[in-house]
């Protein structure tokens, strides 16, 4: 690699003859930066290949450790097989509904108390927003919050993963730098133009923030696609589980396999291409969603890291 | 918004616990004075009810329950089972659905909640200790005039000994275990046949014969470790090539391995010793240390995954390692099947000094119920239930293999039980159309466990079933007395116990690799104490007098 960039300067100051020449000591800062960047993706990807590789082998190459980053014994069995289980799409369209409708009070509730705390005319303001710190250092404890929610008679429903989550003090506090950054002047010019508070938010602030409200919604999606904890913890039907707790339940399977006490329940070993489909199908859609928010994502959090 | 990690979550449950200490003062009064009356509680119990009556509700109940959902075949609401249940009980489950993974976990925030279930299955002791003191779970041992399939099997199969290991130091226990008629052997060594035969070496009987079968097969194979184990990973418990010790431990009479626990009974003296500082271990030590030194046994069985130790035995690395009877059908064979020529048993457990006996609890996971449940207007019919479905003759067999003309055929009994073969469980009609868990709910380990040698004898293959001929011919011996600890005394043992439990391991492991000699045997010993082996042994052997004195 370092050759390489020794044996290329020339070429290099051509094409940019404009830019001053970067220095040797920066060549090389670039040179080890690629390197452990290229380390460091490779040890990130690696994983996913490994298991998308392995959804579609052959379960005796996975159990003897053949399958590294290609298929072996290539078959689509499995996923039939998966797809086929009408428990796992149940579960599935749990998570969907979960994390949409999640996302949606989320971005909501943030959106509002974010742009309230932005106001620094807002009496009160300390207060409120050390209402919401407190919650980010202290809380309740698993029990009593499962207490609290039985009493509200939320379990069962929806709404015991929606709402103890709907409000991520970080997120918040991202998004409050973003608002408080905004020129005031903008606001100030609406205000004379006639628009009410709700009308500056609506049709002023709000089209202003695309960067921070996209990246906002990736953080709560991807959150509550993955979590499983209230899912698990509220739900007492399996018809109600989210997909992340069956493919949990899925995983610990296997990895209980040799437990010596389980002379009854004669532990049964989940296929490792079963658990890599379902990892699979389970990772894709938020993966997705990834590349269609990447480019408010970079502006939206430099905007909230670099004037925040 | 944050998950919960797997530290907060103990930590609120210790919380919890210390919670539900103050209301446990109130909670045991108030039932204390109920007593034993239970004239308020009989709506839909059977008047007369005894050993051999099927047990029927006289009006519909239902009953709540903590369902495991194991991922081999999950939790449904339709299975025939519960159909069937209903039809032959009158009864009907209202179910809390948990999956396998995190079941420990939801049981008890769901018990300090004080939201737990009337039933609550599948809890392996000592688990239940710890929900003791807030008072949320039933002393069952109160009721048992409610279970005489309970009492009649306990009785009958002598196990009052195995009974006594469960028992709190009131004396009481909170616990219904399931009941194992005999102990149940499983795990063994795997010996390639083959190597055997080409070597003329008869299979080994003792470990004696184990070490000259490994001599003549690294005779015949210098180059190779003709041991090489697993099941040294995940750590605990024990230190590494878990199952080899355990079996070693049994043939010594001291725990090692995965059973590895620090009170041993040494009946000649009448009191607990130490464990991991007798006599007997440094034997074994010495053992498995002559197996490395001689190149015998692969050093690295004590520290490499499964799939390795699995990868070398498959490969012909290696021709002997630990198994099941489900690892020699559903791994060593299936890897082996391209070798050509390849033959693998599971042999008889070798003996050792102790001889031809076995040692092991007839007693495992069982069923917790709620206090709650006891001010029920069902209680009296919810513990005739249990007594049918989880200890009579054939409320288990009902559990196990389902029902007669649809899942199985014949008769325990005189041997003529067969599956039906449109069924398929485990090894048994692998090609049937329907599985006896997935589709039907049956040999669901929340219900199905324990029973009668001949019930135990159906759900093996015939070379299985020889396996375990030979070892019930060998002599059960008698467990250690009860030493039942009081909460704060477990607590203490508890600090000690770590301590003392890991030092084992790490100088088990280094006797063992030759890594120490065993000329310091007695400096070792003396650095036990030096980490209060005295003091717990000392404590250990005062519960053991108390309870003697209390309720012996």
């Amino acid at each position: 690699m370092v050759t390489v960039d020794v044996r290329e300067p020339p070429a290099r100051t051509q094409q940019r003859s404009r830019g001053p020449r970067p220095s040797r000591g920066y060549r090389v800062f670039q040179g080890v930066n690629a390197v452990i960047l290229t380390v460091v993706v490779a040890v990130t990807l690696y994983p996913f290949i490994n298991i998308l590789a392995r959804s579609f082998s052959n379960e005796r190459y996975i159990r003897t450790g053949q399958v590294n980053l290609l298929p072996r014994g290539f078959n689509l069995t499995t996923y039939r097989h998966v797809m086929s289980d009408s428990a796992f799409w149940t579960n599935y369209r749990n998570t969907l509904v979960y994390t949409v409708v999640a996302t949606i009070i989320s971005m909501v509730l943030t959106t509002c108390y974010a742009y309230v705390l932005s106001k620094r005319h807002l009496k009160g303001r300390g207060f409120l927003v050390g209402v919401a710190l407190f919650t980010m250092f202290f809380n309740g404890g698993l029990i009593p919050n499962y207490v609290l929610v039985s009493h509200l008679n939320l379990r069962n429903t929806l709404w015991a993963v929606v709402l103890p989550n709907a409000i991520s003090v970080f997120n918040l506090l991202v998004m409050k730098s973003f608002f408080e950054n905004q020129p005031v002047e903008l606001e100030e010019a609406a205000a004379v133009d006639g628009l009410g508070t709700y009308g500056i938010l609506l049709r002023i602030v709000l089209p202003l923030s695309k960067a921070v409200i996209a990246t906002m919604i990736l953080f709560y999606a991807v959150f509550f696609w993955n979590s499983w904890f209230s899912g698990f913890l509220y739900m007492d039907r399996s018809d109600l589980f989210p997909v992340t707790v069956y493919l949990r339940n899925l995983i610990a399977g296997a990895t209980t396999g040799s437990d010596q006490t389980a002379s009854s329940d004669s532990a049964i070993q989940i296929a490792g291409n079963i658990q890599a489909v379902t990892v699979v199908l389970t990772v894709a859609p938020i993966m997705l969603v990834y590349p269609f928010i990447q480019r408010y994502f970079v502006s939206g959090v430099m905007l909230g890291a670099v004037k925040g | 918004m944050t998950e919960v990690s797997r530290r907060q979550l103990l930590a609120a449950g210790a919380a919890a616990g210390a919670a539900m200490l103050g209301l446990s003062a109130c909670d045991g009064g108030g039932s204390d004075k109920k007593g034993l009356d239970l004239s308020k509680n009989k709506v839909g119990a059977m008047d007369k009810y005894g050993v051999g009556d099927q047990f029927k509700a006289t009006e519909p109940v239902k009953f709540s329950i903590m369902m495991l959902s194991n991922p081999g075949y999950p939790y449904k609401a339709n299975w025939p089972f519960f159909n069937e249940l209903t039809k032959r009980t009158n009864v009907s489950f209202d179910p809390t659905v948990i999956p396998l993974s995190d079941y420990n976990q939801k049981r008890s925030v769901m018990i300090s909640a004080g939201n737990a279930p009337m039933i609550i299955p599948k809890t392996y002791d000592p688990d239940e200790d710890q929900y003791i003191a807030g008072g949320a779970i039933l002393a069952v041992s109160d009721y048992l005039d409610l279970m005489p399939n309970f009492k009649d099997k306990i009785a009958k199969w002598k196990m009052e000994g195995d009974l006594d290991q469960i028992r709190q130091a009131d004396g009481k226990f909170y616990l219904l275990p399931g009941l194992h008629q005999d102990v149940w052997k499983d795990y063994s060594l795997a010996v390639r046949t083959d190597i055997l035969q080409k070597l003329n070496i008869p299979v080994p009987q003792t470990w004696d014969d184990v070490h000259t079968m490994l001599r003549a097969m690294k005779a015949a194979y210098p180059a190779n470790y003709p041991f090489s184990d697993r099941w040294s990973i995940p750590a605990a418990p024990g230190g590494g090539a878990n199952c080899l010790l355990q079996l070693l431990g049994e043939a010594y009479g001291v725990w090692a391995g995965w059973g590895y626990q620090n009170a041993q009974w040494d009946a000649s003296a009448g009191k607990f010793a130490f464990n991991g500082a007798m006599d007997q271990y440094k034997q074994l030590l010495q053992f498995v240390n002559t197996l490395v030194s001689e190149k015998l046994l692969d050093p690295e069985s004590f520290t490499q995954t499964d799939d390795i130790a699995r990868q070398k035995f498959a490969n012909g690395q290696s021709f002997v390692i630990c198994t099941n009877a489900q690892e020699l059908v559903n791994t060593y064979r299936k890897d082996l099947a391209k070798v050509p020529g390849a033959t693998v048993v599971k042999i008889p457990v070798p003996m050792g000094p102790v001889g031809a006996a076995k040692i092991g609890l007839r007693i495992e996971n069982g069923v917790m119920i709620s206090s709650k449940a006891r001010d029920s207007k069902n209680f009296v019919a919810m513990m005739q239930l249990v007594d049918w479905l989880w200890y009579s003759d054939a409320g288990q067999l009902f559990a196990r293999w389902g029902i007669e003309g649809q899942t199985y055929t014949g008769n325990v009994d005189d041997s003529t039980f067969k599956l039906s073969p449109d069924v398929k469980w485990a090894g048994i009609n692998p090609n049937a159309p329907k599985s006896l868990q997935v589709d039907y709910g049956f040999y669901n380990g929340v219900f199905a466990y324990g029973g009668s040698t001949k019930l135990l004898d159906t759900q093996f293959n015939a070379e299985e079933l020889e396996f375990q001929k030979v070892m019930d011919g060998r002599k059960t011996l008698p467990l250690a007395p009860p030493k039942p600890l009081t909460a704060d005394e477990r607590e203490q043992a508890a600090l000690w116990e770590t301590g003392l439990t890991d030092y084992v391991d790490q100088q088990t492991l280094k006797f063992a690799l030759g890594q120490r000699p065993f000329s310091q045997w007695d400096a070792y010993v003396n650095e036990l104490k030096g980490k209060s082996s005295q003091q717990y042994i000392d404590l250990i052997n005062s519960a053991y007098e108390r309870f003697k004195k209390d309720h012996g």
